[in-house]
């Protein structure tokens, strides 16, 4: 019988190596390194069903998060990425909004470049804790709107949120700016010891303030009143 | 001269076709043409037809060789058959998951287009040998002549990147990178990919837009991506796939809303607007469940032999003195009449279709109440479960009557009369009236006074007026296809419970899409007689 394929004998494939396929490569390593990193800490968190955003906690999540990106090297394309793959919860199994707000501020906090740029404007949840502990000479540049406790416990550097964000912006501050291009929600700046924050919106409440300058549409608006302070709140 | 370049332009493209259709192991396409415009697009794809511009190819090959710029069009219009998007199905979806990011239609043509163009690109730069990347060279080059756009710079700079290949443009090193992060070639991940690379090029097309506010010109030189490349058979089949993977109504009619002119162009919606309802037209939402519900198969019981009452000769028995000579089988009898000898035939009733033969018509009698979920919003299995019981007799050749209620008595009702028109059925089933849940029999009895029929009836059963209907069913003697939508209620325990032992009426449940092929329409409980 006669072979029906003898006319592709001499067919030889062209494949080759691009240099598209060494980045894809690497890139899906570091998010696999990413996203090992995160599972590693919510381990214990996720036995939570509330996650309470206190002091101890933060920290404590925060330490963790630090020793385990201390070997990664990554890039804020990466950072990006793995954001968007918090988001679609295609590979991981959960989001806790805390943890992982903690986790991607550690990353932001590390990172190797000064400035960086999140372009966030198409994620389907809310980013809480993002900014946590940013360090002095540090630019974290985030596009989109963002959830609670944006810039809590800022460390001297600049956090420039595109959109809006909700309650407790800039809580426990310690110094540094934090610019918000649209609204803020309740207990802006609670705690705040020191350092500057621009709402170019509206400000739905403002916290007790211990120090620092807040600024609404570029007014000052340090407190004549104070919506009930308590820094503690809950991520669902 | 024009005439004698196209000559050889033709002769060319006859010398290297063959050659690129064996490279990409001999797609399915016609032969390419060569054709002429004004437009600085080199590549046009019409009914799976690539049209090659000839003034854009003479201008590229002064530059390159004239063999060289054909192959590496070639390569990039059969890319787009062989491999991205291969066929109008997924380039629906993946303007659809673009849509998520862009809300823009026509910007996200444009990033459709761009990402299809990289993929088939880089494919048959990875996997093909191709002349593409020299192409794109002296397209950066003549920039101007070509008007090539800030975007189109970056995709080549996006280029130079990923294959690896100096196209002599220089900049965007920043967007390029970002792009470059992207697994064009990688189809499990191309949902995320054209989110991404939408994300990454929308601050760009943005910018153009405003720039390009006056004129409107930005065009793709390789070639736009309308629907008009596709053929008739694959627009039916990609609008079906597209229907049973969004399964979303709203999704489908922006889609559709989108494509609005060219569906146009190629025959749809010729019956207009429904404009019935609140005064929205329709017709996508129509379009939407006539594909899905080719997606489904509902059998028909068909309706089983009868006796005609006619007798016919059926075999042999000898003739006994006193039977009719009549019977008499002259020829087996030899001519004789001799008891013993002479044969007569022994008549049998015979078994013919009767009066009922085949299927019968079929009355759709849908449920459109504010307790039933309005179609144009989300996704109806009432209207879906009637549509394909409507497709199951329009395809056995009968004709199907629709009766869509809510309060028929306070005039909520709307009646179509026996059709085979499948759109006018559909416009019918979808309309949604959204109030209270009556059925006026009278009008159900004048339309089966009409023909002998099925009945099919889709509802959740919260009739105010249920016991008169099952009062009604109970005394016909029609077949009754019986379907309620959501869980089991009262309502229909009652009905069930009432019509249980009338053979005459089957009843199903429909809680999910997938309930409905489970149907049988006109399945009794035991073969029932039609009384004549």
């Amino acid at each position: 019988m006669k072979n029906p394929f003898v006319r592709f004998k001499d067919y030889e494939s062209c494949k080759r190596e691009i240099p598209l396929d060494g980045i894809i490569r690497s890139k899906d390593i570091v998010i696999d390194k990413l996203v090992a990193g995160y599972e590693n800490i919510v381990e214990e968190e996720v036995k939570s069903l509330v996650w309470v955003v206190e002091r101890s906690r933060l920290m404590e999540t925060y330490s963790k998060a630090k020793e385990v990106i201390s070997d990664l090297e990554y890039t804020a394309e990466d950072i990006e990425e793995f954001c968007y793959e918090l988001d679609s919860n295609e590979r991981l199994p959960y989001l806790i909004t805390g943890p992982s707000g903690i986790y991607i501020s550690a990353l932001c906090n590390h990172a190797k470049e000064t400035e960086i740029t999140l372009k966030l404007n198409e994620l389907k949840r809310k980013m809480h804790l993002i900014g946590y502990q940013l360090p002095e000479g540090k630019r974290l540049i985030v596009e989109g709107d963002m959830g609670n406790f944006i810039g809590t416990r800022l460390e001297g550097g600049e956090l420039i949120i595109e959109g809006c964000v909700k309650d407790w912006v800039g809580a426990g501050m310690r110094k540094g700016k934090i610019t918000v291009r649209k609204y803020a929600g309740y207990h802006t700046a609670e705690w705040m010891m020191d350092g500057e924050i621009w709402v170019e919106g509206k400000i739905r409440g403002i916290g007790k303030i211990i120090n620092g300058k807040v600024y609404e549409m570029g007014k000052p608006a340090n407190p004549s009143y104070s919506s009930s302070p308590s820094y503690e709140g809950y991520i669902r | 001269m024009k005439r004698g370049n196209e000559e050889s332009i033709t002769r060319a493209l006859n010398e290297i076709w063959p050659r690129v259709k064996k490279k990409h192991l001999f797609p399915q396409i016609p032969t390419p043409v060569v054709g002429e415009n004004d437009e600085a697009v080199a590549i046009e794809m019409k009914d799976k037809q690539i049209i090659l511009n000839q003034r854009v190819c003479e201008k590229l090959a002064e530059e390159m060789p004239r063999e060289d710029v054909i192959e590496a069009l070639l390569d990039h219009g059969t890319s787009h058959y062989t491999y991205c998007p291969w066929d109008l199905s997924t380039h629906l979806f993946l303007y659809s998951e673009t849509k998520q990011v862009i809300k823009d239609p026509e910007m996200v043509k444009r990033v459709t287009g761009y990402f299809m163009d990289i993929v088939g690109n880089t494919y048959c730069v990875k996997e093909k040998g191709t002349k593409i990347p020299e192409l794109y060279k002296y397209l950066e080059r003549q920039s101007h002549t070509f008007q090539r756009t800030e975007l189109d710079k970056v995709i080549s700079s996006l280029y130079q990147r990923i294959w690896g290949v100096n196209l002599d443009v220089s900049g965007y090193n920043d967007l390029s990178g970002r792009l470059s992060r992207i697994p064009y070639l990688d189809k499990d991940r191309w949902s995320k990919s054209i989110k991404s690379f939408a994300r990454i090029i929308r601050p760009l097309l943005e910018s153009e837009k405003e720039k390009t506010a006056g004129d409107g010109n930005s065009q793709n030189t390789m070639g736009d991506h309308g629907l008009s490349g596709y053929s008739e058979e694959e627009i039916e089949d990609g609008l079906r796939e597209f229907a049973g993977k969004t399964g979303n109504p709203e999704e489908f009619k922006e889609m559709v809303s989108d494509f609005e002119d060219e569906l146009k162009d190629l025959g749809f919606g010729e019956t207009g607007g429904m404009g019935r309802g609140h005064g929205e037209s329709i017709d996508a939402d129509l379009l939407f469940y006539m594909k899905l519900a080719e997606h489904f198969n509902i059998p028909i019981q068909k309706i089983p032999m009868e006796k005609s009452g006619s007798m016919h000769p059926h075999s042999h028995t000898p003739w006994e003195v006193g039977r009719p000579f009549q019977d008499i089988d002259i020829w087996t009898s030899f001519g004789k009449i001799i008891p013993g000898i002479t044969q007569v035939w022994n008549k049998r009733e015979g078994e013919i279709f009767g009066e009922m033969e085949g299927t019968p018509d079929c009355i759709i009698v849908i449920d459109s109440s504010g307790s039933m979920v309005n179609p144009t919003k989300n996704l109806s299995y009432a209207v879906l479960g009637a549509g394909c019981a409507s497709d199951a007799y329009l395809r056995s050749d009968s004709r199907v009557a629709v009766y869509n209620f809510s309060d028929a008595a306070a005039g909520g009702k709307q009646l179509l009369d026996f059709s085979r028109n499948r759109k006018e059925v559909y416009g019918t089933l979808c309309r949604y009236f959204g109030g209270g849940t009556n059925l006026k029999l009278k009008d159900l009895e004048v339309l089966r006074r009409k023909s002998k029929t099925d009945i099919f009836i889709i509802t959740d059963m919260q009739i105010t007026n249920l016991e008169k209907v099952i009062d009604y069913f109970s005394e016909i003697d029609n077949r009754v296809t019986a379907v309620y939508i959501g869980r089991h209620n009262r309502y229909a325990k009652r009905f069930e419970e009432a019509t249980q032992k009338r053979k005459n009426i089957a009843l199903y449940n429909v809680d999910k899409k997938e309930d409905i092929p489970s149907i049988v329409l006109g399945k009794i409980k035991e073969y029932f007689r039609m009384a004549s």
